[in-house]
């Protein structure tokens, strides 16, 4: 789990003598974390730039979601000014204009709406916002753009909208050596009131290791009337496979840090490191073997006795990695079966058992996405995840239930600690932010999606890679 | 609010002249000072000492050995020993809440004569010693120390620098922020400018000097002997010379680049203030004429580190609720002046629709205060502010302009550490 890069750049002194030196050492950049709970103002007193293109939809919402979370604006487009009046002064944090911010001045943050761009001439809009102010973000800082879904438009709207990913994905890839982060939130035309919750997340620190994201924001699931912004989970009971250790044990810990009772699961074997996590985290233990056929019944059961669940993380995986030659039928099985069959199971067991506008999330994997040598069945399930996560969503909107999937890329943890040593680093390093993730970081990123403002992501994969270069 | 069966009135207050700290009563501690001001209340009433059932006392900077202030007045002053007392902390609302917890019992029945009020004196805060020097003092203190508990005692203390006593500062436990420094943030913030703060000032010291030079504060001030045979008669931060220009020559001080100075903000005061308060019955059995009744009152808190002052802004909409009344209703109001820049912010939040559905949940603005209704005889900024005492003050100084002019009802608000608001409203006793 040693970074020595990362010691190594966070040492200004050995930052300064490398650069001196000429050395073409990327050394990246400590990130600015944080662990939770929620804050109610992530953004403190800091500055956040924002632009417009003509005829943008979501300003009132980023609006809104800025000066509540104690951010000061200042207005790249004095268009904006309306829509900043009202939140800014209920919040006695008037937006200001771009230039009256001092020369030299960093900011944390860009936001630029860009959903009024239907056209390729649009898009210079983004590229004059974006340009001059590029190069002023603060070390952590981040890169957000809120455009449309660009699917469902004319053909030149679609082109322009799917022209600002390419952006975003180029950006975040610039900004990346900075430790700073760009992603792009693709809203659907009647779901700009669901933007605030997830901008919010991805303006604070716990979206650290996210970037280079197009996320979708839809009204498909029913949304939750003023969703929380502190302790988003209180009163929730959740559920976590393979809690006994790294990103499960982080996400138990995290969701029971904004409130959630959480129920630990893992292996009969590690129950003795369940129950001391549920222990610490005044939650409760559940041995199951997920691999067993009564698994789906067992944990029903479970459920069922706690009168249902608000959250449930999938999270228990193997892995069992060769290359296809040399994999062994039982190995495909065991990897399958696990990581897919009992995700699968496991959900139509607990679906009666859901409350309302609860919350599903399984772990996918950047491996899922974009393949790896070893891991056919791994990647193979993983992406599985994938798509059920997707096919799932429509079945639980109605009910206000959200399904989605977090894949990670490289993450520290004991089991990426075992591996060959130039195969880790190639890893940490071909991503923007050329550092792994941590535990944490996913379990921020799950937290995020199990919250009540999450409603409009749905049927999504979430990754958190640090800007791995591969995949899509 | 339910209607109540049994209103609590207040009959009677006063208050000590308030003084810069360490002038006329440095040698006066909380106690004393709170001995004068309740002294003067019993001999102006004549009311018989049996009669006082309870004391309920606010303070800040309470005395270590003997925090019970409340208490220790009650002896002091040889009342009976059956009149109990209690001393409660609630940073600058504590004399208020003093007030309002006495209410509360009448209310209730509990109680149909109780004194409350507060008092502060910021001349004899205690200063403390580090806590690391209490940890290597204390086998010394609390065993049979052998010579080597004394060298080892020595050598924690070193570097001697961590051990002197510290300086006290108002400062924010979990922000470190002193007080000043926020009114800076919030006049930035809300964008009340050096001019407005310094004319508000002004007012508050014309208008202090105004009603002290009527006689409007006669009945209300008791004067003071010190223990150097002294009479202080007089408050002694009131300015009434003081202009606009006058303040504008004062230097920031929280700020090279700052708005809020000594002139605009409220001074380190020693002072004590006492309400005599009944159930109604009471009073009219024994041929009293209230000043004015209770009718409501709220307390509320906001995030300390976001603008700590702004309480009053969410808690006068609360008292209002209470009483079932708008801010237009309210004939007279006084704010606590703590700092002229938080008074002005605290106005125009309550004046913005913006802030009324964002931060209220309603969708019009509470009101506007107009500077007609607002603090007509002056505030903290030029009466002073013993922290304890304001609340009692405010409530004396309200009830007898309702008294004395035919005005309605009354409405007060104070901010106070740890992002507290306070309000209360009163009304006419017909």
């Amino acid at each position: 789990m040693n970074d020595l890069l990362l010691a190594l750049g966070r040492n200004q002194r050995a930052r300064a003598l490398v650069r001196r030196m000429g050395i073409p050492l990327p050394l990246p950049v400590p990130l600015d974390r944080d662990p939770g709970p929620w804050k109610a103002r992530p953004l403190a007193d800091a500055r956040v730039v924002v632009g417009a293109a003509p005829a943008a939809a979501a300003l009132e919402a980023i609006a809104a979601c800025v000066a509540s979370a104690g951010g000061d604006a200042y207005l790249a487009s004095p268009e904006a000014a309306a829509a900043f009046q009202a939140p800014c002064e209920a919040f006695s944090r008037p937006a200001r204009p771009l230039d009256s911010l001092a020369e030299g001045e960093r900011v944390r943050a860009l936001v630029f709406d860009a959903t009024g761009i239907d056209d390729v001439s649009g898009l210079r809009a983004l590229y004059d916002f974006a340009h001059p102010l590029i190069g002023r973000i603060a070390r952590s800082g981040r890169l957000v753009v809120v455009g449309r879904a660009a699917d469902a438009a004319a053909p030149e709207a679609a082109a322009a909208q799917a022209a600002i990913e390419g952006f975003v994905r180029s950006a975040a890839k610039e900004l990346g050596r900075a430790g700073v982060t760009a992603n792009l939130l693709q809203v659907a035309p009647d779901a700009t009131g669901r933007v605030g919750p997830v901008l919010r997340f991805l303006l604070s620190a716990g979206s650290a290791c996210i970037t280079a994201q197009p996320i979708a924001v839809t009204a498909r699931a029913r949304a939750v009337e003023e969703p929380p912004l502190v302790r988003p989970l209180e009163k929730k009971t959740a559920l976590v496979t393979g809690a006994a250790r790294g990103i499960g044990e982080a996400t138990a810990r995290a969701l029971a840090r904004e409130g959630a009772r959480v129920l630990c699961l893992d292996r009969p074997t590690d129950l003795g490191q369940t129950s001391q996590l549920a222990r610490e985290i005044a939650g409760s233990a559940l041995a199951v073997d997920l691999a067993a056929d009564d698994a789906p019944g067992t944990i029903a059961d479970a459920l069922r006795a706690t009168g249902g669940v608000d959250v449930v993380v999938h999270n228990a995986g193997v892995t069992r990695d060769k290359t296809l030659a040399r994999m062994t039928a039982e190995q495909w099985d065991q990897v399958l079966g696990v990581n897919l069959r009992a995700l699968v199971r496991v959900t139509a067991a607990i679906e009666p058992l859901l409350r309302d506008h609860a919350r599903v999330v399984c772990l996918s994997s950047v491996s899922g996405i974009a393949g790896n040598v070893g891991q056919s069945a791994y990647a193979a399930s993983k992406a599985g995840v994938i798509g059920f996560v997707r096919a799932a969503a429509d079945r639980l909107a109605p009910r206000g239930i959200t399904i989605n999937a977090v894949a990670p890329g490289l993450i520290e943890t004991r089991m990426t600690a075992a591996m060959p040593l130039a195969v880790r680093e190639a890893a940490r390093r071909l991503s923007a932010l050329g550092q792994g993730g941590r535990p944490e970081d996913v379990a921020q990123a799950i937290v995020f999606l199990a919250s009540p403002g999450a409603s409009g992501v749905t049927g999504r994969t979430l990754r958190v890679c640090g800007g791995a270069l591969v995949g899509a | 609010m339910s209607p109540k069966s049994r209103r609590a009135v207040v009959v009677a207050g006063c208050r000590t002249p308030f003084v810069k700290a360490f002038t006329d009563f440095v040698k006066m501690d909380t106690i004393a000072l709170g001995v004068a001001a309740v002294s003067g209340l019993l001999s102006r009433t004549g009311l018989p000492h049996r009669s006082v059932e309870s004391i309920v006392w606010g303070g800040v900077i309470l005395p270590g050995a003997s925090p019970n202030v409340g208490r220790e007045i009650a002896l002091d002053l040889r009342l009976d020993p059956g009149c109990e007392a209690m001393t409660v902390t609630r940073a600058c609302a504590s004399g208020l809440q003093a007030v309002t917890l006495a209410a509360a019992a009448i209310e209730r029945g509990e109680a149909d004569v109780v004194i409350a009020g507060g008092s502060d004196s910021t001349s004899n805060a205690e200063l403390k010693l580090p806590q690391k020097v209490v940890h290597a003092l204390a086998p010394i203190a609390l065993g049979k120390p052998t010579p080597s508990d004394y060298v080892g005692a020595l050598a924690q203390m070193l570097p001697l620098g961590d051990v002197l006593p510290k300086r006290p500062r108002i400062a924010e436990r979990t922000t470190g922020e002193v007080m000043g420094e926020a009114a800076e943030r919030m006049a930035k913030r809300n964008e009340i400018s050096r001019e407005a703060q310094d004319a508000f000032a002004a007012r508050s010291h014309h208008r202090a000097a105004a009603a002290i030079a009527s006689g409007r504060f006669d009945d209300e001030i008791v004067p003071v002997q010190t223990p150097g045979g002294r009479w202080v008669h007089a408050d002694g931060i009131v300015r009434a010379d003081t202009s606009v220009e006058k303040l504008a020559k004062l230097r920031p001080v929280f700020a090279t680049d700052g708005t809020v100075t000594a002139g605009n903000s409220s001074p380190l005061t020693d002072g004590a203030a006492a309400v005599l308060l009944m159930s109604e019955e009471r009073a009219t059995s024994l041929g009293l004429r209230p000043r004015a009744a209770v009718s409501s009152w709220a307390y509320t808190g906001v995030d300390p580190a976001d603008q700590l002052l702004m309480g009053p802004a969410t808690a006068i909409p609360l008292a209002l609720d209470r009483a079932g009344l708008r801010l237009s209703d309210v004939d007279v109001i006084d704010l606590h002046e703590a700092f002229a820049a938080q008074v002005l912010s605290v106005q125009k939040m309550l004046a913005s629709a913006a802030f009324a559905r964002a931060r209220l949940g309603r969708e019009q603005p509470v009101g506007e205060i107009d500077a007609d209704r607002l603090n007509v005889h002056g505030g903290s900024l030029a009466l002073g502010h013993p922290f304890g005492a304001t609340g009692a003050r405010m409530i004396t100084t309200m009830a007898n302009e309702l008294a004395r002019t035919g005005k309605r009802r009354a409405l007060l608000g104070i901010c106070a550490a740890g992002g507290l608001g306070a309000a209360a409203v009163l009304e006419r006793v017909d």
